[in-house]
């Protein structure tokens, strides 16, 4: 929003002069430069040592690898950008696929009334967050905790720790499904990341969003229903989590208690954190965030391509993020995007 | 009680009744009936604690008072709701900025709401938001061209940002315009901007608030003045009643005392000097400071007064030139440097930069002497306890506990415990950045006597301030600066406020490379 030119009359438009080396300097000095740049290097570099890595099947692996995390991490980004957290999200969307599999298996329900029926209950839970928050000011790293416990054990509590089987093959056909070579959940994360972007940057609702996270007493004063745009983006988070939950499912083709999503809300935080969003809210764009995701997914799949010990598999993966986030600075701090008077 | 007695015709913009407010057993505010008319500038004095803040609390929704009716326009509000005054006209200028640091200035001032030209209801129409911000930046005398509405907020200085907050409120054309202090943080030439504003939009018809701790100003732009003294409105005066001294007889129920002349400085030894000092923004400048001296620094917004304390105290890196305390040279990376030399510096912004407000009092004026506190490393409670009121007794902080939250305290209580807590490190050199800034009246005196008292003590004091008045009342010398030079130095008995104001607004410096080393005073009729 800082790269375009503003409509006072007086300034000479400076779009009309968009040679390549302009462009590549707006690139450089927007916040998204180091992640996406990190991604195609990322993804060059393992291409080129380990050749299975760029095969198409592989690319469809990190596809619905992608799905997963990705849109976890767009529900978190949206819970970040309100400067809140959200550490339900991975146990949330393992319940969520034990909740449909339990719908459609144990009660006959019909698989999409299933689906309907969990993506309802999961932003139920969204909107619980939401009202805890804003009404009771409980934190947000608080209440999720609860709720991450809790559907941890509800996932076994439903299941009494066996797996639930021969769930309907919608769930897996949904998961399969491929337009042209691409993977349909890979589709599901883009259009999950257009939609986000398009309500983030577009919509007023997603601009009070950035205003929220920004300075809440600014907004509150400004006659912004904070509360209300908190809500939503908890509401979002937890209907995202149920859509990971049923693709997860789909995939493994069996609703595993013991799969059950810990430890991805974090690698959702981390993927939302090093697409340049702020804990403290109010900072982080939809472009990022998806390329942190990617840049996560590129990384931990090519340390499999390349063979690396799984012994070792988290030290690189951590260091690497570490390198990412250390360049990020050293760009900020180049182009003094960030610096405050 | 008094009620205005006068018929008036002009249209009442916002009228109270009964409004009452208590925090526990303290009664803040109790206004049985107040008007404020279109047309007019109101102003409103009061001590901190007199109950302004509630005041404008209830007006805008933020506090819920315990009883009572206001209407805005002839229309009731909904008490406690920021959305229900907001919609009914009450614009809110607020000391604390309410802006956000993150998106576009364009998008600040069109915050909670959609541009005029746009149709679109659920889409940002950008455009119409840009051209709308630009509008408005120049409605209140800003140049979008200097300050590009598609800029990060965050990226802009304070005053500027103080601005844009008022061009924000003015621009949903509000029915009853609340300004807060609003000139505490502007030099003298942007206040006067903000001064002319605010009559300009009275002369329109509208109805302004204008809550202020300078006098003088409040004085200059409003047709009626009240003031309130514990929660109460125990004044309405016209502008020829209301002068100074009635004013502060007003608020504080006595006059205040005058206080004495300053003493000369008789044989006092060099503490601190500066050579060809220079900083982004700053120099080359030279200081040279006696111990138990007060060093006024005076100057326009953006001079560079604030640059040259925080590069003296190591906050801001210095490019070039040398730096000494008491004869040993000093080269600050940081401003851990300037602690560790002896240099405190008391800061601008008491909340965002001193005070940790929801800590107890305790533990804030105790933080910069924790290793002295510690026995080999581990701090005892009760050693903390026992500093803690050695330190607020010494600068007389009043309060109930030690460990109540020093957000609760009034601003000027708030400032006594920051320089209670600068003195308990024993600094050889006080810098102070505006040490009165949104502080009141009474506390301003018992603050100029605690700078009095760090300097009789031998520290030196470097004070930088936009208040005029102030620094010819605490200062042995003022520097005053232009374009991050000093362009004059006076001496206290040739300073005044024309001879200052003159170099600080002159164009060409006026006497370039001047120094502000001690010399024969250059006098000037």
């Amino acid at each position: 929003m800082n790269t375009q030119t503003i409509a006072t009359p007086q300034q000479a438009p400076a779009s009309d002069r968009l040679t390549a080396a302009t462009l590549l300097r707006k690139f450089a000095a927007s916040p998204e430069a180091g992640v996406v740049t990190a991604c195609v290097l990322v993804f060059i570099a393992i291409g080129l040592a380990a050749p299975t890595y760029t095969k198409v099947g592989n690319l469809q692996v990190m596809g619905r690898d992608l799905a997963q995390i990705g849109i976890l991490a767009i529900g978190e980004a949206l819970v970040i950008l309100t400067g809140g957290i959200d550490l339900s999200v991975g146990a949330l969307a393992g319940l969520a696929g034990i909740l449909a599999a339990w719908f459609n298996v144990r009660e006959g329900l019909p698989a999409p009334v299933a689906i309907v029926i969990t993506l309802v209950i999961c932003g139920a839970v969204g909107l619980w967050h939401g009202l805890i928050v804003t009404r009771l000011r409980v934190p947000p790293f608080v209440i999720t905790l609860v709720t991450f416990t809790v559907s941890e054990g509800l996932a076994l509590a439903i299941t009494t720790g066996t797996p639930i089987n021969s769930i309907s093959p919608l769930f897996s056909r949904v998961s399969s499904f491929r337009i042209g070579d691409v993977p349909l959940p890979a589709l599901i994360f883009v259009a999950t990341a257009i939609v986000a972007w398009f309500i983030l940057e577009r919509t007023y609702v997603g601009r009070q969003i950035y205003a929220v996270g920004g300075n809440a007493e600014a907004a509150r004063l400004a006659g912004i229903p904070v509360a209300r745009r908190t809500i939503f983006a908890y509401v979002a988070s937890g209907v995202l989590a149920a859509v990971v939950g049923v693709l997860v499912i789909g995939r493994m083709n069996v609703a595993d208690p013991s799969v059950g999503g810990s430890g991805w809300e974090l690698t959702a935080i981390a993927a939302a954190v090093v697409g340049g969003a702020a804990l403290t809210g109010g900072e982080g764009r939809i472009l990022g965030i998806a390329a942190g995701a990617i840049l996560l997914e590129l990384i931990s799949n090519g340390l499999l391509a390349l063979r690396v010990s799984p012994y070792d598999q988290q030290i690189v993966q951590g260091a690497v993020l570490g390198i990412a986030i250390l360049a990020d600075r050293l760009r900020a701090r180049r182009f003094g995007s960030r610096q405050v008077a | 009680m008094t009620v205005p007695v006068e018929a008036h015709s002009r249209a009442v913009s916002a009228r109270l009744w009964g409004v009452h407010k208590s925090y526990g057993q303290v009664r803040v505010l109790d206004i049985p009936h107040l008007e404020i008319r279109a047309g007019e500038v109101t102003g409103v004095v009061g001590e901190n604690g007199a109950g302004k803040s509630t005041l404008i609390g209830t007006l805008s929704g933020s506090v819920l008072p315990e009883g009572g009716e206001i209407e805005i326009g002839g229309v009731p509000l909904t008490l406690g709701s920021t959305e229900s005054a907001a919609h009914h006209g009450v614009g809110l200028v607020s000391q604390e900025f309410p802006l956000v640091g993150q998106l576009s200035v364009a998008e600040n001032m069109l915050l909670g709401r959609r541009p005029r030209a746009s149709r679109r209801r659920v889409l940002v129409d950008r455009r119409a938001q840009r051209a709308e911000a630009a509008a408005m930046l120049e409605e209140v005398g800003l140049s979008p061209i200097e300050i590009p509405v598609t800029r990060q907020v965050r990226s802009l200085p304070v005053p500027t940002r103080q601005m844009l907050e008022i061009a924000k409120a003015w621009g949903r054309e509000p029915t009853l315009l609340i300004l807060d202090e609003p000139t505490s943080s502007l030099g003298p030439v942007e206040a006067q901007m903000v001064l002319g504003l605010a009559r300009e939009l009275a002369d329109r018809g509208g109805a302004v608030l204008f809550i202020g701790h300078r006098l003088d100003e409040v004085r200059a732009v409003s047709d009626r003045i009240i003031v309130l003294r514990n929660g109460s409105l125990v004044a309405d005066l016209q502008p020829e009643e209301a002068t100074e001294a009635r004013l502060i007889r007003e608020m504080v129920g006595s006059e205040l005392a005058r206080a004495k002349p300053k003493e000369k400085l008789v044989g006092a030894r060099p503490l601190f000097r500066a050579e060809s000092l220079t900083a982004e923004g700053l120099g080359p400048v030279d200081i040279d400071l006696h111990a138990g001296e007060v060093l006024g620094v005076a100057g326009l917004m953006g001079s560079g007064r604030s640059r040259l304390i925080h590069t003296v105290a190591g906050a801001q890196p210095a490019t070039g030139g040398r730096m000494s305390l008491a004869g040993v040279p000093y080269s600050p990376h940081g401003p851990a440097d300037g602690t560790a030399a002896g240099i405190v510096l008391i800061p601008e912004d008491r909340k965002q930069q001193s005070l940790v407000l929801f800590a107890p009092i305790r533990s804030n004026v105790t933080v910069s002497i924790l290793r002295r506190l510690s026995v080999r490393g581990v701090l005892t409670p009760k050693r903390e306890r026992a500093a803690a009121k050695r330190i607020t007794a010494n600068v007389n902080v009043r309060m109930q506990s030690i460990d109540q939250p020093i957000g609760s305290l009034s601003g000027g209580n708030q400032q006594r415990a920051i320089f209670g807590r600068a003195f308990a490190s024993e600094p050889k050199l006080l810098l102070l950045d505006e040490p009165t800034r949104g502080v009141d009246v009474g506390a301003k005196a018992e603050i100029y006597e605690l700078i009095d008292r760090a300097a009789k003590d031998g520290m030196g004091v470097l004070v930088a301030s936009s208040e005029l008045e102030e620094l010819l009342w605490i200062c042995h010398r003022i520097a005053v600066m232009n374009h991050g030079r000093i362009v004059d130095i006076v001496e206290r008995e040739d300073a005044t406020k024309e001879r200052i104001m003159k170099a600080a607004a002159g164009t060409e410096s006026r006497l370039p490379g001047t120094s502000a080393t001690r010399r024969t005073s250059r006098m000037e009729s």
